[in-house]
């Protein structure tokens, strides 16, 4: 992509995230028992669209580096990771934002809260890991195993997670959506521009990580003198 | 013999003859039954979840201790590199690793459970032949992660540090699950209650132990 | 070309560089070729690679037909190794340690390999010792017979020299020779220039990660080759 092109995405990315906040807040009716608190519900869940994506990346990315052994794949790996995290993290604020005035508690041991938390103590140790490896392929193979490993770990952790006893409401069950039309729109709306926002942090998150490791490369050759 | 023999052989005799690893495992064991005795009230009956989650938090912080040891002995001098030098498979190599983990646990457990019993009251003594199997679900889940991940810690910097922080929140999922279990157990459920859960626990097993045979080899070969 | 050992193509990338860039020989049963090379010239991950601890970026080896990728066990099984670590257990004893790596190769009779190469290497008397008690001379002699525990084909040397008191190097320099009467093969590393020349059939030059000597022992004349070896020593001090 030229850098012409990257620039349009990025602002049309824009003008669409300024379009969800005003569906959100302006078009988007005011939920009659929880009032304007509910309106953090769009960015919660498309945070959490997003933060999935990420991890279903990073395993798909963890699976690639095994069989084809290209540093490529570690890299789409971290810049997943990192995002899925960051957007974890979004998940669990709004979460205890949201559930201060409806649950009248900060936390609560929610089977999709207490998931997002586990989620996030997975990835963080990514980090953790990541940090402690010096030699670049083994890293990426260390990395890319916990990657698989805690992507597998999720129907499990999610099912285990029921053992706490719910208070989230189930807004979207099979075959029906308990919202009105407008909420659903807003709702796809928020969704779609948090794809978008996904892609396109994926997309620049892992050039920039591919042109540091480049740099660092070229810095052990100078340092090596084997250039 | 095949190699899985040999290595486990090897190792469980290392064990047999100087028991560092059980000991260890027992001693920190004994050492946090105390510790969260801290948490409860004095002179209050305690209720099946409190005393359930006591004896995991026990057994699975212990199991650490030997986790890290089975998969360090094979860095000293670099035995790692013998084994792959070998004709050994790597699926035979992580079978044996797990065994031997299993054992440990085991044998740990043997002392940690009748210690469980002793300090908080023998009422839940009576649940003891479910707590067997209960015990050996579990065992085989932590087993699996254990050794695919002490292999991954091994070839770290901060390889014994480091282990507990990627181990715990992997298996979050099984404590929760064999805690819950064991509570039922303790309050005297029927089987019918929580067979699902035992299924869990053995999917668990099974999952991570195929994705320790595929996975395993990535991690020790360069 | 159907070689005893074959090596097509060599290729090692890391990190970004190329620690091996085409490296291509064979050898013939019973040749005992000695490579030198500057630090960092790529020696150790050559031998690394056909010793299968360190997987290639590309190429491909063959012993005796069996190549590395498809028949990794029956290529493991031709090999011995003996490198800067002893691959040994210090808990166990010498005997058990040599039982063991015994016992893995599928040696007939074990017990009694373990034992007769104790005895080669005159550590029968300390055989009920634990390694962790062994001197660093006793654990190298060891190490030896360690590597030679399943009568390999092809033996891999990296710098056996260094760091061996005189009694392990008279002890190796002997079984070495022993193994040359044999036929078996020898790949050995080292910077040593009178060991490395003493006992080899072939003598290769490794530099920047290509081959770029390789000669019969016979038709080389030592002092022209130090010069020649100096020479790429040199150059990679220099870039």
């Amino acid at each position: 992509m030229s850098i012409k092109k990257d620039q349009i995405v990025v602002i049309v990315a824009a003008l669409l995230f300024c379009s969800a906040i005003y569906t959100v807040f302006v078009y988007a009716p005011t939920e009659r028992v929880m009032g304007p608190i509910q309106k953090i519900f769009y960015f919660h869940l498309s945070s959490a669209l997003v933060a999935f994506l990420s991890f279903f990346t990073a395993f798909v990315s963890g699976v690639l580096f095994l069989i084809r052994k290209d540093l490529k794949w570690d890299v789409v790996g971290v810049a997943s990771v990192e995002i899925g995290l960051v957007f974890t993290t979004l998940v669990l604020i709004t979460g205890v934002l949201w559930g201060r005035p409806v649950w009248n508690t900060w936390w609560t041991w929610d089977p999709r809260l207490t998931t997002s938390l586990i989620l996030w103590f997975i990835y963080a140790s990514y980090f953790i890991l990541r940090s402690s490896v010096e030699r670049q392929d083994k890293r990426a193979v260390f990395c890319a195993v916990l990657a698989i490993v805690g992507f597998v770990d999720v129907p499990i952790v999610f099912l285990s997670a029921r053992l706490w006893r719910t208070i989230h409401p189930v807004v979207i069950r099979a075959g029906s959506i308990d919202m009105a039309p407008a909420m659903i729109t807003t709702l796809l709306v928020s969704l779609g521009t948090f794809t978008l926002l996904w892609a396109l942090l994926l997309y620049h998150r892992t050039r920039t990580l591919t042109m540091a490791g480049r740099v660092k490369n070229l810095e052990k050759r100078l340092d090596g003198g084997i250039l | 013999m095949s190699g899985f023999w040999l290595i486990l052989q090897k190792d469980l005799h290392a064990e047999f003859r100087k028991p560092e690893s059980v000991i260890s495992m027992v001693f920190f064991g004994f050492l946090l039954l105390v510790i969260l005795n801290l948490a409860i009230p004095l002179g209050s009956e305690i209720s099946s979840e409190t005393g359930a989650g006591i004896l995991w938090v026990a057994i699975t912080f212990s199991s650490i201790l030997g986790l890290n040891r089975t998969m360090s002995q094979e860095k000293e001098n670099r035995c790692m590199d013998g084994l792959l030098l070998s004709p050994v498979s790597i699926e035979e190599f992580f079978a044996a690793k797990m065994v031997v983990n299993v054992v440990l646990m085991l044998l740990a457990e043997c002392s940690i459970v009748p210690l469980f019993f002793i300090l908080y009251g023998d009422s839940f003594f009576q649940s003891l032949p479910m707590l067997v199997l209960v015990v050996l679900l579990a065992n085989i889940g932590f087993a699996a992660i254990g050794t695919l991940f002490s292999a991954i810690t091994a070839g770290t910097s901060r390889n014994e540090a480091l282990l507990p922080l990627l181990f715990y929140p992997l298996v979050i999922p099984l404590i929760s699950i064999t805690v819950k279990v064991t509570s039922m157990i303790f309050q005297g459920a029927v089987i019918k209650d929580y067979s699902s859960w035992l299924y869990v626990m053995l999917a668990y097993g099974c999952i991570f132990t195929g994705l320790g045979f595929l996975l395993l080899g990535h991690v020790v070969r360069e | 070309m159907s070689c005893f050992l074959t090596v097509k193509n060599l290729f090692k990338e890391y990190e970004g560089c190329r620690a091996l860039r085409g490296v291509n020989f064979g050898l013939e049963k019973g040749d005992f070729l000695s490579l030198f090379g500057p630090n960092g010239a790529g020696k150790s991950t050559l031998l690394g690679i056909v010793s299968t601890l360190v997987s290639p970026s590309s190429g491909q080896i063959e012993i005796k037909g069996f190549d590395l990728t498809e028949e990794p066990e029956q290529f493991k099984k031709q090999l011995g190794v003996i490198s800067h670590n002893s691959l040994l257990y210090d808990h166990m004893t010498a005997l058990e340690n040599l039982i063991f790596y015994a016992s893995l190769y599928k040696v007939k009779a074990p017990e009694n390999r373990a034992v007769e190469l104790l005895r080669v290497v005159e550590l029968y008397p300390r055989r009920h010792s634990r390694v962790g008690q062994f001197s660093r001379g006793m654990r190298q002699r060891l190490s030896v017979a360690r590597a030679l525990v399943n009568d390999p084909a092809l033996l891999l040397l990296d710098e056996p020299y260094s760091g061996l008191d005189q009694y392990a190097a008279a002890i190796l320099t002997e079984q070495l020779a022993e193994l040359k009467s044999k036929e078996r093969t020898v790949i050995m590393v080292t910077h040593n220039l009178d060991h490395g020349l003493n006992s080899a059939t072939k003598v290769g030059i490794l530099s920047a990660g290509c081959l770029v000597f390789m000669e019969e022992r016979d038709s080389v004349d030592p002092a022209l080759f130090e010069v020649e070896y100096l020479r790429h020593v040199q150059g990679a001090v220099r870039a």
